[in-house]
């Protein structure tokens, strides 16, 4: 039952990625594969082999988004259709499936309020791909020869992506086309200056597109970014990223952090602590106060999120840190942004679970804190939008077991049945209304029964919730939290 | 039972909703239709992405399980915790405190450089460490300063020397080494640092660009009108409280400069009671030189030059006792100057026609007032030291960066006003402020207006204006000039200010040759004159002889008249040859050893005034100076602040013989230069100028330069005789503590009292003179005379230069 019924929008599985391949140029036909340039230049979309979770050889359809050329060897940098751009890779030649390439069609260039199905935001389309044409017959070889030359061929084809008027990516989703007014005429302007997202992605280009940094090294830890992030740029073309676990300045080299850390005695973040249970701690950090931390968190933080602006300073932000103690200090396990003053009632601005403490309760842990406070500040509060893949899964297990925990402890008074409105839940939480419906919903807990509505907690639901419960461990201690929430609005300008 | 045209009612938030569980729940087919009742919540992702295969698969093996399956979550990139040498780089163990942490704001930034050395900066250390002990903090400080200096383009070596507290050596190779790893860095920065954005908009679109400021206007509320005019009050309110600031700043130095006055006339009567100088014989021998420098000289010297040395030998002892009552005087502030011993003096002083009389007055006044609480006349109002960059002033390389240390003027206005103020003499006055009536000596004419300036290699030229006075002025006979021009000394630099309208009537539009030859003598009209060469008695002789060779070459260490001699001698762009400036030398030394030897033979009466001394060493104040300015420009400040009383007093030596008493050949300094600094400063001794000026700028870093600079030049002023050694040094430390030095060090400030001192100690202490070759001189000993040369040729100039610290 729940399975068949999803709410969901666009919920069938392949179904995206079907269309896409629907409206993409046709399946390799022969003449195709032997195209003008016989060349695989940005744009085209092939198979390309790829291990997945269990292991197994697959070939999911992908698009080049970039071509390199490593002493003598040329890298691709693909993106997988379908799969989120944290997974994008550069690979070589072995894994493509050429038989079944398919070039980028010059003529069947859509207009662009069409959408561009299927594609990813971003992507070098078409534009990119007539931009290369047009230099290609002059210079034999298009594809680059140094990996110093992908800037500037990076650059001449965002400043083709920035031309182009209207460039919007479309979903294949009917309706709300109200999304693109503010930018349809194509003029890039400076973005909105709240908030910590961006969900206007007309502005992307090749180069926010791609993964730029190889390796990050924080502490034990060896970290594979998952998406661009605007460190200094002569840093892009080490091998590893130096960090220090504390400050998070990074360096060049494992030298420049062993000096570093000479003349760095920081053994936790530069905040002050506002929660301790155990080993784990928050810190609050005043994105004002102290910018070099922030920002350099921030520069951390953009590798694992797609959405997340830089464009602005950090100062309306505050930023806690979540650690977990050990005898070397206070380690960084993941944070959260917060507006000082949010005018959408945003208690999260930007939330991260570092990748070598996810999957273990953190990001819920996390959420929880962010909800915690919301509850001494005496408000609701929601996560900024758009929210991410892992970002919505997290949430909406958060306030599933969050809702689940309260409908599940009321016991009903004097044989009457328990009852509760959806504005109490919020209260309780701090869990803004819409966001509640929308669990209920999600859970299909909502229904509507002679003439009203009533929650439905059904055994699978229950069973399932005790046994998540069961391996929630971590949970915010509300006595072990010392907050006072600041009015902000009255301190002038943060 | 479904029923299809039924339409639920929205989902309202405040009302109650019953909890059905297990086998209460009715049967749900009831209510499968309403879904749609309840509007659908956005999930709040992006769409695209909403659609992602292994997001859908999780969802949906969620919602088929209820928890999550391994295999089904969104697989991300792998990351490893295994840094095996984590232990090893995160040293040291820390202890979780009992209390939470708390930060405080100032703790965070410690003063530790942000450069991190990597291991190519290893090998060199290694390499460096072979020769000298560096250590890699130290190093790090040192990029650490240099990148932050530099911009878009790279500190210069001077500059790297200034920023860096290290040994030369050291920074040349260190520099040497950074200069050639930032051009190799592929970065704007060897500091890795985020790319910051540019205030054209330019960077709009940069993705390397990040935290861009947020710009916002200043929000007024907008149905208070009043807010623009309430901001500009505050505006108001702000400039005048920097004004305060700097008025108060400007009382504190003048506390500082009274206290360093009494300090040093303490000194001088320490000094002289251990040279046993009880009659003031010493003294006045210094002072007389000294004050025949000052502009506001000993007001006795009016009119007639002959009176004035015989006041000279009358006032040896009132002198001594005015330069004590001057130090009481400073503490009673503002007293009437009438009160002073030197009546004498004043009488003289207001003899002269009435309209000069208050002008007179009010220099005298000026003298003891160390142009403090004048803010009227000093009308350049110091810009806020710090005042923060907020306004958008474009980037680029060509924008103004404020230095800091660096006090900025703002524009004067004045001069234009004073233009207008008198249509009469307008012509003329613009004239003045750029061309200056100005006579040689070699021809022995006047040229009309003109306007020295220093052109490449030192050389002085002399632009020429021609005016419809022209014809008038070229019968202007120097020696009409020449007859009073001791009366010029005592010009007010305010003239231009307190002109009447009475000195106006007599200036017609072309004026007569005798009407300026009036506005000269009551300067209102400056004219620039060589100053007139002295000789002392008993030099005469010998100085006569040598008369052609001296003036050509006394122009080097002396003011503007010789180089304007110069000038006339060879040609405009003529500059002096090296051969000339080597006579100069060894005639200097000559001088020195002159003037030595009459004090000599007044303390100690068994000296011949002819010492045979080796002309190699005698080439010494100079070539010293060049030598230790080679080297570091605190050098050059350090001797030369030794070094300066010793030209001084052999020009003065010659000056001496006519009787008269120019002041630098200047008849009217002041003339455009309306502000006291400018006015003090040409009148003292250039090369105590620009000395004081480069221990300013140089500061607390250089000090210990200055010993050993002192240790070399003061030893070499002086002629290589160990029996007048000592007197020689006491003799130096007399002259460096004369008036005009006091007079320098009131008008600026902190360090030059300090260098004074350390001449005196360094003076008195017995040292073993460096030596240096005469062959010394050269082309880059001359050029290194050129701050010297600006200092001296500074003396005409409207404004000299300066940094105020």
């Amino acid at each position: 039952m729940a399975e068949v019924v999803s709410p969901v929008p666009g919920a069938g599985r392949r179904e995206p990625g079907e269309v896409g391949r629907a409206r993409g140029p046709p399946v390799a036909d022969p003449g195709a594969a032997l195209s003008p340039q016989g060349e695989i230049i940005e744009g085209c979309r092939l198979p390309v082999l790829r291990r997945n979770q269990d292991n197994e050889d697959e070939w999911p359809l992908a698009e080049i988004l970039s071509v390199k050329d490593i002493s003598g060897r040329k890298l691709f940098y693909v993106h997988y259709i379908d799969f989120n751009k944290r997974l994008d890779e550069w690979v070589t030649h072995e894994r493509l499936d050429l038989k079944k390439i398919q070039f980028p069609k010059k003529e069947a260039k859509t207009p662009t309020k069409n959408g561009l199905p299927g594609s990813r935001p971003g992507s070098p389309e078409r534009e990119v791909k007539r931009k290369v044409e047009v230099v290609s017959p002059a210079t034999p070889v298009p594809s680059e020869t140094a990996p110093a030359s992908v800037f500037p061929q990076n650059g001449a084809a965002r400043r083709a992506m920035a031309a182009q008027p209207g460039r919007k990516r479309k979903s294949n989703c009917l309706g709300t086309d109200e999304d693109s007014q503010d930018s349809s005429d194509g003029i890039p302007s400076a973005p909105r200056m709240t908030g910590s997202l961006v969900s206007d992605r007309s502005h992307d280009d090749i180069v926010t597109r791609m993964k730029n940094i190889e390796c990050i090294e924080l502490g034990r830890h060896r970290l594979k970014p998952w998406y661009f992030s605007p460190y200094p740029q002569e840093l892009t073309t080490l091998p590893v990223l130096y960090l220090c676990e504390f400050c998070l300045k990074y360096g060049r080299s494992l030298k420049c952090l062993q000096r570093h850390l000479t003349k760095c005695d920081l053994r936790h973040p530069p905040g002050n602590e506002i929660y301790r249970k155990g080993t784990i701690s928050f810190f609050e950090i005043d994105g004002r106060k102290n910018k070099s931390y922030s920002q350099n968190l921030c520069l951390l933080a953009k590798c694992f999120l797609d959405h997340k602006t830089l464009y602005y300073d950090t100062d309306p932000f505050l930023f806690y840190v979540m650690t977990e103690y050990d005898c070397k200090g206070f380690h960084i396990v993941g944070y959260f942004s917060k507006e000082k003053e949010s005018t959408e009632d945003y208690n999260v601005a930007c939330i991260l679970t570092l990748p070598p403490y996810q999957r273990r309760g953190y990001g819920k842990l996390l959420i929880e804190f962010s909800y915690e406070l919301s509850k001494v500040e005496g408000k609701t509060g929601t996560p900024e939008k758009p929210l991410s893949d892992l970002g919505l899964l997290s949430y909406r297990s958060y306030w599933s077991q969050t809702i689940l925990e309260i409908l599940m402890g009321l016991k009903s008074e004097s044989g009457e049945r328990p009852q509760i409105t959806i504005n109490e839940i919020s209260e309780i939480t701090s869990i803004k209304k819409e966001d509640v419906i929308s669990t209920l919903q999600y859970l299909n807990l909502i229904n509507y029964y002679k003439g009203q509505y009533i929650l439905t907690l059904s055994e699978d639901i229950v069973d399932g919730h005790e046994r998540a419960m069961l391996k929630r461990l971590l949970r915010i201690d509300s006595k072990c939290l010392h907050f006072t929430p600041k009015d902000w609005s009255k301190r002038g300008k943060w | 039972m479904s029923k299809l045209s039924f339409r639920a009612r929205a989902l309202d938030a405040a009302k109650p909703l019953p909890i059905y569980r297990g086998k209460d729940m009715p049967d749900l087919n009831d209510c499968v239709s309403i879904n749609r009742a309840v509007p659908q919540m956005p999930t709040g992702m992006e769409k695209e992405e909403e659609s992602e295969h292994h997001l859908q698969r999780a969802i949906s093996a969620q919602q088929v399980f209820r928890e999550k399956k391994e295999s089904m979550v969104i697989p991300v990139p792998e990351a490893e915790s295994n840094v095996n040498y984590y232990n090893r780089l995160y040293k040291g163990e820390f202890k979780q405190p009992k209390q939470f942490i708390h930060i405080q704001p100032f703790n965070l930034d410690n003063e530790q450089p942000d450069y991190d050395m990597d291991s190519e900066d290893e090998t060199l250390l290694n390499r460096l460490n072979r020769k000298m002990e560096i250590k890699p903090l130290q190093f790090e400080i040192m990029i650490d300063r240099l990148e932050k200096a530099s911009s878009n383009q790279l500190v210069t070596l001077q500059e790297a020397k200034l920023l860096l507290n290290e040994d030369d050596y050291l920074i040349k190779a260190v520099y040497d080494y950074w200069v050639r790893k930032r051009k190799n860095c592929r970065g704007p920065s060897l500091i890795p640092q985020i790319k910051q954005e540019k205030r054209d908009g330019s960077t709009n679109n940069d993705p390397y660009v990040a935290f861009r400021r947020r710009t916002e206007k200043m929000q007024t509320r907008k149905n208070r009108k009043n807010d623009e005019a309430s901001y500009e009050k505050m505006l108001k309110l702000r400039r005048e409280f920097s004004r305060a600031i700097t008025i108060l700043e400007m009382i504190k130095r003048r506390e500082k400069t009274k206290r360093e006055l009494l300090h040093l006339t303490l000194e001088v009567v320490e000094k002289r009671y251990h040279l046993g100088d009880y009659g003031g014989e010493i003294l006045n021998e210094v002072k007389i030189n000294r004050s025949e420098k000052e502009l506001y000289a000993t007001p006795a010297t009016l009119h007639n030059g002959n009176h004035h040395k015989a006041q000279e030998c009358k006032t040896k002892h009132p002198h001594h006792l005015s330069l004590k009552e001057e130090a009481s005087d400073v503490v009673r502030q503002k007293k009437k100057y009438p009160k002073k011993p030197k009546a004498e003096a004043l009488i003289t002083s207001q003899q002269p026609t009435p309209e000069t009389l208050p002008v007179i007055n009010k220099s005298d006044i000026k003298q003891y007032d160390f142009h403090s609480s004048d803010e009227d006349e000093f009308p350049q109002v110091l810009s806020p030291v710090s005042e923060p960059e907020e306004e958008n002033d474009p980037d680029g390389p060509c924008a103004f960066r404020r230095r800091a240390g660096c006090q900025y003027y703002a524009p004067r206005l004045d001069q234009a006003n004073h233009t207008c103020e008198n249509s009469e003499l307008a012509d003329l006055d613009k004239l003045r402020y750029r061309h200056c009536l100005t006579t040689l000596t070699v021809p022995r004419r006047c040229i009309g207006f003109a306007r020295r300036r220093i052109g490449r290699g030192g050389r002085v030229i002399m632009d020429r204006i021609s005016t419809e006075h022209d014809p008038v002025l070229k019968q202007i006979d120097p020696e009409m000039l020449n007859s009073f021009s001791s009366s010029s000394q005592t010009i007010d630099f305010s003239s231009n200010f307190s002109r009447t309208n009475a000195s106006s009537k007599h200036c017609e539009n072309r004026l007569s040759l005798s009407e300026i030859l009036s506005n000269i003598r009551s300067c209102r009209l400056q004219c620039f004159q060589p100053r007139l060469l002295n000789l002392q008695d008993s030099d005469s002789e010998e100085c006569t002889s040598r008369k052609p060779g001296q003036t050509v070459n006394n122009k080097r260490v002396s003011a503007a008249s010789l180089a304007l001699l110069n000038t006339s001698k060879n040609g405009i762009s003529g500059g002096i040859t090296e051969e000339q400036f080597q006579t100069h030398q060894q005639q200097l030394v000559q001088m020195q050893r002159q003037q030595l030897a009459q004090l000599q033979q007044k303390q100690q009466s068994q000296h011949s005034s002819q010492q045979t001394h080796p002309k190699a060493q005698g080439s010494s104040t100079s070539d010293c100076m060049s030598k230790t300015l080679d080297s570091a420009s605190a050098h050059f400040a350090a001797s030369a602040v030794v070094s300066a009383p010793v030209p001084s007093r052999s020009e003065v030596a010659k000056e001496q013989n006519t009787g008269h008493n120019n002041i630098n050949g200047v008849v009217q300094p002041s003339g455009t230069s309306k502000t006291l600094y400018s006015t003090n400063m040409a009148l003292s001794s250039s090369p105590g100028i620009s000395a004081v000026q480069l221990v300013r700028t140089v500061g607390h870093t250089t000090t210990n330069h200055l010993i050993p600079a002192l240790c070399t030049s003061s030893p070499q002023t002086l002629p290589m005789n160990n029996s007048c050694l000592t007197n020689a040094v006491h003799l130096n430390n007399v002259s460096v503590v004369s008036p005009v030095n006091v007079h320098i060090n009131t008008r600026t400030s902190a360090p030059s009292p300090t260098a004074l001192k350390l001449a005196t100690v360094a003076a008195s202490m017995d040292r073993v003179p460096k030596v240096t070759p005469s062959s010394a001189i050269s082309s880059i000993a001359r050029e290194n005379h050129e701050p010297e040369r600006l200092g001296l040729n500074g003396i005409a100039e409207t404004t000299v230069a300066m940094e105020v610290t």
